[in-house]
């Protein structure tokens, strides 16, 4: 072959290899396509589905600075859900692409019986990323697909927001996508958690008593978790500034906050239990990659309630599980470094500039906390069958030749050691 | 005469081989062995090696091609017919990767699903590589090493983070399945047939044997890297998991503002995947050519890719059907063709006939020190082998 051929070819490949590469033949009819960014999944009648597809829509950028707007078209009574995106390309005469579908919300009453009978077909579509988010909601998920939402006009961008990284990194919400919860499901615990969303009017949402005041600051003196105790992070209580959510107080129509701070415990497809947001907090503090979190504790002082707003960094957290004797022992082992964001107190201008440093008595009190509110999450967790803490999955994978024996005990047999040390700055 | 170099081998080994196993392959060995697929992958990697060193040993015993050793010892009809039998059977070897490739590209790279057309430039390229024959695979090689190296480096360490190495415990427990996912997993584990026919065709140098041996064991290293990620990653639901290379870097939450990022790594390791694909259609061509008595490599390399064409377009809707046929009914020709024929080559007539007399009391060594006299001798006697070809 001479060298013009060589040339000539050179360059056919070249061209060939852009074509290859650039998607030329793919490019999307966005007026014939739908896409969908959130599916929303209720049970009907006769063990049918309801399936609600919420379609981005493109806006011109003259009216409003190319804000992203969105569709919901509902599908009722499918026996799959296959078929009901079968049925959204019949009734509007698009064809759905489920390529940007990052959110599935599961209505309730999908978990009372199996929530995969349903959910499994975005897990089978090779055109579902299996990174989308998956939760259950209050109510009907057509319904909160619906809510007015207070940041954009896409509803699933505003939850989105709500079940993001960073919320997962405070602890406040847990976070789970497809593939995390197939994963539990079909391992040997069968058990998984997904947060609960709610949508709340936002009038409704500076009320610190609601759910909304997740992030279960470790209060009460040496007692427990106090309930009511809001905390500024990020989540779903609509504080103004929050990232999740929080409603903007400017806006003249009236819209919704998310709160996504419960969580619902599975086992074998079906909720078990539901964890409350401050469960939630001390479950995402010991086993989700949780970065910081913030917390109240409560002790006494001179005769007084002092309460401690502490700002946690987990350093180290692990479950280990052995089996010693034929029993088995299930480990927490957490380390974390604790320092002083606010106090009700008032204090000196000395003591105010040492917020690094903790007392002695508040980090052993905020232990005490969580090592009770943890040990009530795996009593909840354990009364279901839900194997929150993978102590199954652990007793397979490092104690193997007891799994057979052990693996139906486990969870109600486990002596349970907590090793939890908070430390601070000497 | 059609040359690769011996750095070009060893970055065969290191950048293109792994890259085949990326796709598909973690899945269905997932399938068989479940959190034993290092083990299953290993034993497929130890057998390749085993063969791959009793090839380069070869190597060092003679400076005849394949072709060579074949006309040797069974004759030239004889050795025209096995070439066609390799020809055919690169040809089929070719056949799974491209529609794994093809499924991979329109999957990943596509929204929709897009018409076959999209995927024809594939054989363009193939065209031209086979037309071009073994030089283009040692550049192709020379190419792929240092997009492999960054692509794959930056694939894992997004991957890394998410990857629970817990979950390939127990070690052992899967039996059988061990067993049935590196026979099942055969279909991926030719690479170790490719230098039975660079022989002749490459220049040894001192050192060779570590240098292939190192870059084999890199390859190795990151296919066992790589299935390990996969697994620490996906679990249970491992074997849903297909087109892996591009799965197991999209959950890293540190781009998450940026978007999928890894995708550019992806297109990259997407671009060394079409390399490889090209091998063993090269080497279909150039079988094809010596089994048709030394003709140019034009027309079998354009039949070749219009039959590999068709196919693609044939078997459009049926990859699944097509890999259970080959992965679970025709292993033994992989068997075969990749492992026990590059091991029977050791049997075949190493010295030239008439002169069995001549060398055949002397000392190996000394056989290596007239081996360049002999060629040249070789070729001139022999217009018919690689000049002709040339």
């Amino acid at each position: 072959m001479n060298k013009f051929w060589s040339r000539i070819f050179l360059f056919a490949v070249a061209f060939l290899l852009l074509l290859f590469f650039s998607n030329d033949f793919g490019i999307v009819n966005i007026q014939k396509t739908a896409i969908v960014v959130a599916v929303g999944l209720d049970i009907a009648d006769g063990d049918k589905v309801d399936v609600t597809a919420q379609i981005a829509m493109p806006a011109s950028s003259n009216s409003g600075g190319g804000a992203e707007a969105s569709s919901n078209v509902s599908i009722h009574g499918a026996a799959t859900v296959g078929e009901a995106i079968a049925e959204l390309n019949r009734k509007t005469g698009w064809y759905p692409t489920l390529v940007h579908c990052r959110l599935v919300v599961l209505g309730e009453g999908t978990d009372s019986e199996d929530v995969f009978r349903f959910s499994d077909y975005f897990l089978r579509s090779e055109f579902v990323e299996d990174s989308c988010l998956l939760a259950m909601c209050e109510g009907r998920a057509e319904e909160l697909l619906r809510a007015k939402s207070s940041v954009g006009d896409m509803t699933s961008a505003a939850i989105a927001k709500v079940l993001s990284n960073e919320s997962q990194k405070t602890g406040t919400v847990c976070v789970v996508n497809l593939r995390d919860f197939a994963k539990g499901y079909y391992s040997v615990s069968g058990s998984g958690a997904l947060p609960v969303l709610s949508a709340k009017p936002e009038a409704e949402s500076g009320d610190s008593g609601g759910a909304g005041g997740a992030q279960g600051a470790f209060a009460g003196d040496c007692g427990g978790f106090a309930g009511s105790s809001a905390l500024p992070v990020q989540g779903s209580s609509g504080s103004g500034n929050s990232g999740a959510g929080g409603g903007k107080s400017g806006n003249q129509n009236k819209s919704d906050v998310f709160d996504a701070t419960k969580t619902a415990l599975f086992f074998g497809g079906k909720r078990t239990a539901l964890l409350e947001a401050e469960e939630t907090l001390a479950y995402n503090l010991a086993a989700s990659p949780t970065d910081f979190a913030y917390g109240d504790v409560t002790v006494t002082e001179n005769g007084k309630d002092v309460t401690y707003n502490l700002k946690m960094k987990i350093g180290k957290r692990s479950q280990d599980l052995t089996v010693e004797g034929g029993v088995p022992v299930f480990t927490f082992r957490i380390r974390a470094n604790a320092q002083v964001a606010d106090t009700n107190k008032s204090e000196t201008i000395e003591e105010v500039a040492k917020t690094t440093i903790v007392p002695e008595h508040v980090l052993r009190a905020a232990e005490e906390k969580f090592r009770q509110k943890l040990s009530a999450v795996l009593k909840k967790a354990n009364a279901g069958g839900c194997d929150l803490f993978e102590m199954k999955i652990k007793l397979y994978r490092f104690a193997r030749p007891y799994f057979d024996a052990l693996k139906d005990t486990v969870l109600q047999d486990a002596k349970v050691v907590y090793d939890i040390q908070f430390d601070t700055l000497k | 005469m059609d040359k690769i170099k011996l750095r070009q081998i060893c970055f065969l080994f290191a950048a293109l081989m792994p890259v085949t196993k990326m796709i598909i392959y973690p899945a269905t060995v997932s399938y068989y062995a479940k959190n034993d697929l290092l083990l299953s992958a290993a034993l497929n990697l130890l057998l390749m090696g085993a063969v791959l060193a009793l090839v380069l040993f070869l190597a060092y015993r003679t400076d005849m091609t394949f072709f060579d050793l074949l006309q040797n010892t069974f004759g030239r009809v004889a050795a025209r017919i096995i070439y066609g039998l390799f020809a055919l059977f690169f040809a089929f070897s070719a056949l799974l990767p491209l529609m794994e490739q093809k499924g991979f590209v329109t999957q990943i790279f596509y929204e929709n699903i897009p018409p076959v057309i999209a995927f024809a430039p594939f054989f363009g390229v193939s065209f031209f590589a086979c037309v071009k024959g073994f030089k283009t695979i040692g550049r192709a090689a020379d190419i792929a090493m240092p997009v492999f190296a960054v692509c794959f480096a930056v694939i894992i360490l997004l991957a890394l983070p998410e990857a629970d190495f817990s979950a390939l415990l127990p070690v052992g427990g899967g039996g059988e399945g061990i067993f049935r996912g590196s026979l099942y997993g055969l279909t991926w584990y030719t690479d170790c047939l490719y230098p039975l026919f660079f022989l002749g065709h490459f220049k040894r140098e001192k050192g060779a044997w570590w240098k292939v041996g190192i870059c084999y064991l890199v390859g190795a290293a990151a296919v066992l890297l790589f299935l390990g990620t996969f697994y620490g990653i996906f679990a249970d639901i491992a074997l849903r998991q297909q087109n892996a290379v591009a799965q197991i870097s999209k959950y890293t939450t540190a781009f998450t503002s940026l978007g999928r990022i890894d995708l550019l790594f992806i297109f990259a390791l997407a671009l060394v995947l079409v390399l490889s694909q090209c091998v063993p259609a090269q080497l279909s061509v150039h079988c094809a050519c010596r089994a048709l008595g030394d003709i140019g490599p034009l027309w079998p390399a354009a039949a070749l890719n219009i039959l590999l064409l068709g196919f693609t377009v044939f078997f459009k809707y049926s990859y699944l059907e097509l890999q259970t046929f080959f992965t679970q009914n025709l292993w033994f020709v992989f068997l075969i063709f990749s492992y026990v024929l590059p091991v029977s080559a050791h049997l075949l007539r190493k010295q030239e006939r008439g002169r069995q007399g001549k060398t055949g009391g002397q000392k190996h060594g000394a056989q290596c020190g007239n081996r360049g006299a002999r060629m040249k001798e070789t070729r001139k006697g022999d217009t018919t082998g690689e000049e002709r070809h040339e």
